[in-house]
């Protein structure tokens, strides 16, 4: 079998799967897991942010967990002290998210790599510290509650995130169009851009690229994803909590990343799917679940650096060229023959 | 008034000079084998469990002084051997899997000392008058203790065989493994002594903190901000930014609250290392 038709049965499969959700896993399981799945497509989409920026321009960012909690800020109190309603809450989520990620990202994307690491996680500690202290308005470590608005009302009708299935589609929705937006990004124009500076950003200069720009543009991007997965994460919630504007969340979403494989549009999904997947199962049985986390994270870079897509890659590109070869072959014993 | 700042000052002095071993370590293991080690804080975190254990054992506090950077260069040099050589010194690489080695050692702790802190009493009761204030006699010898062991550590590296074999592979890796370093075997030591100078730091600040398995989570930032700021691979630079540091956060707590202090320092380094990335020492030291 070749590479197309494996990956599109895949990809089809996959979006069956995801599909159905709703519906097989209160058959199988538990109708908890659609739950947890919901929550699982809102942490990849939070690792993307981070896979845009390492994956795709080279930036390995420490602190995304501080667009997170703008975007889940911005919504729970755009509905809770404004009174706003759903989509301009989530408007508002998002917004403040990306203007904290251009503010921040003047300054953060003149440097590189492990400054470019530092300052990141640096900016979201003070913001983080901030949060904490700022109890009356953001309610700390304890955080802030909210009650959800509709999302929208339709013949006398309300829809809301309240109904669990349709709270699962609409976050399906959201995601599939993030992912789909980043894929656009990549392949456009501008992605070229993108990979050119991330695999020599002197280069990329010389041929008239402006590096400055192009990385700040791509930091905005990602401070748009990471926002709003912050703001769903804050409707699946209900509340906003300065927690998660830590700099452990940031790190588990760059392990996730790393793990699943950075510069692949899926591979965030995969390790975040694989952790979270983990952590449930594991949990419920074995109180010290972190350890096999731990090993587990130990033992991907060990034996795949390149992340779980990155292997898939690796094996459906040798299994290419291996039938490419097997094609070639006897055409060239036909050539030789007169 | 007066007192409470000075009070605040030479608290944070302490704990600046402690802050620099464990800093150091993190920067003598980032400068030579480019990890960034994010477990760090837990290396420290095992030090101070490790006194916690060596005084409910033997009764005697002091032996922990020995047994944390015993076991902790043992521990570092399995855990170099075993998982950061595999890796190859690839940095992002690094950040994932000392965050799982982070997530271990918290676990192992849990499992072993308990989810509960606890305070270790120190070995000195009693104060002494210092500048008009009665002060902690354990405090000051902590001082003094971290400063031997800091000096110790620049004598190490200055005068023994590994300290120069560190310094020929930090300096050029290619020409002193042609030299004929074993450059393998000085990762290893390497990685052992930066997990000993964080654990002799847990030993020496454990009956100042509590001793708790979430521990290092708060010293990591700290650390990294006394490296950055003291320049990336400049040891000196790394000590002299943790005492200052710590210093300043202390004098700060004495007008405003514990978080302002944390902001202000970090607001410190974000200009640090947008204006002067090298470090706010470079052409100071060396």
């Amino acid at each position: 079998m070749s590479r197309r038709p494996l990956e599109i049965g895949l990809a089809a499969a996959g979006a069956t799967f995801l599909i159905a959700v709703p519906w097989l896993i209160p058959a199988l399981i538990d109708t908890f897991w659609v739950s947890i799945i919901t929550e699982i497509l809102i942490w990849s989409l939070f690792a993307s942010s981070v896979n845009l920026l390492f994956g795709y321009v080279g930036l390995l960012s420490f602190g995304q967990a501080l667009y997170f909690g703008f975007g889940m800020y911005g919504t729970a109190l755009g509905i809770d002290h404004l009174g706003l309603s759903f989509w301009p809450a989530f408007g508002l989520g998002i917004v403040s998210a990306m203007a904290m990620a251009l503010v921040s990202g003047v300054f953060a994307v003149r440097l590189t790599w492990h400054y470019f690491a530092i300052i990141t996680v640096v900016f979201s500690l003070i913001f983080y510290f901030l949060a904490v202290s700022m109890k009356p308005l953001t309610g700390g470590d304890d955080g802030i509650n909210f009650a959800l608005p509709p999302v929208f009302k339709f013949g006398g009708k309300a829809f809301g995130l309240v109904d669990p299935t349709f709270q699962y589609f609409f976050v399906l929705v959201v995601v599939s169009l993030c992912l789909f937006l980043m894929h656009r990004v990549i392949n456009s124009t501008l992605g070229r851009g993108f990979l050119a500076i991330r695999d020599n950003d002197l280069r990329a200069s010389l041929i008239g690229l402006n590096v400055y720009v192009l990385r700040l543009i791509a930091f905005v991007m990602a401070g748009f994803l990471a926002g709003v997965s912050g703001a769903l994460f804050a409707f699946f919630g209900r509340y906003a909590s300065a927690s998660y504007m830590f700099y452990q969340v940031s790190g588990e979403a760059v392990v996730w990343t790393i793990v699943g494989g950075a510069g692949t549009l899926f591979g965030p999904l995969v390790g975040t799917a694989l952790f979270i997947v983990i952590r449930e199962i594991v949990s419920s049985h074995w109180e010290h679940h972190s350890l096999l986390v731990g090993l587990l994270a130990i033992l991907a870079v060990i034996f795949a650096p390149k992340g779980i897509v990155g292997l898939w890659n690796g094996w459906v590109t040798r299994l290419d060229e291996r039938h490419a070869a097997a094609l070639a072959s006897p055409r060239l014993m036909l050539q030789a023959d007169p | 008034m007066k007192d409470t700042v000075l009070l605040l000052a030479m608290n944070g002095l302490i704990w600046g000079l402690i802050i620099a071993l464990i800093a150091l370590g993190l920067s003598v293991i980032f400068g030579l084998l480019d990890i960034i080690n994010i477990a760090h804080g837990d290396f420290f975190m095992v030090g101070t469990v490790l006194a916690w254990f060596s005084l409910s054992v033997t009764g005697d506090f002091w032996i922990g002084f020995v047994a944390a950077p015993l076991i902790g260069f043992i521990l570092g040099a399995i855990i170099q051997r075993l998982v950061i050589q595999p890796i190859h010194g690839v940095a992002a690489l690094s950040i994932v899997a000392t965050f799982g080695l982070s997530l271990i050692l918290q676990e192992v702790v849990r499992i072993t000392f308990g989810a509960t802190p606890h305070r270790i009493l120190a070995p000195i009761q009693g104060t002494v008058p210092l500048f008009g204030v009665e002060y902690d006699i354990y405090r000051l010898l902590a001082a003094l203790v971290a400063l031997l062991a800091l000096a110790g550590f620049f004598l190490f590296l200055q005068y023994t065989k590994l300290g120069i074999w560190m310094r020929a592979v930090r300096h050029d890796r290619e020409i002193a493994v042609a030299m004929g370093i074993p450059a393998k075997r000085v990762y290893v030591l390497t990685f052992g002594i930066g997990f000993a100078l964080a654990a002799f730091g847990g030993a020496v600040a454990a009956p100042i903190t509590t001793v708790d398995f979430r521990g290092g989570v708060d010293v990591l930032p700290f650390c990294f901000m006394a490296v950055i700021i003291g320049g990336l691979g400049n040891l000196p630079g790394t000590v002299a930014a943790a005492v200052l540091l710590a210093f300043l956060e202390g004098l700060i707590q004495s007008v405003a609250d514990p978080t302002a202090a944390r902001i202000s320092s970090l607001v410190l380094m974000s200009a640090v290392l947008l204006l002067r990335p090298q470090g706010l020492f470079k052409g100071f030291t060396r």
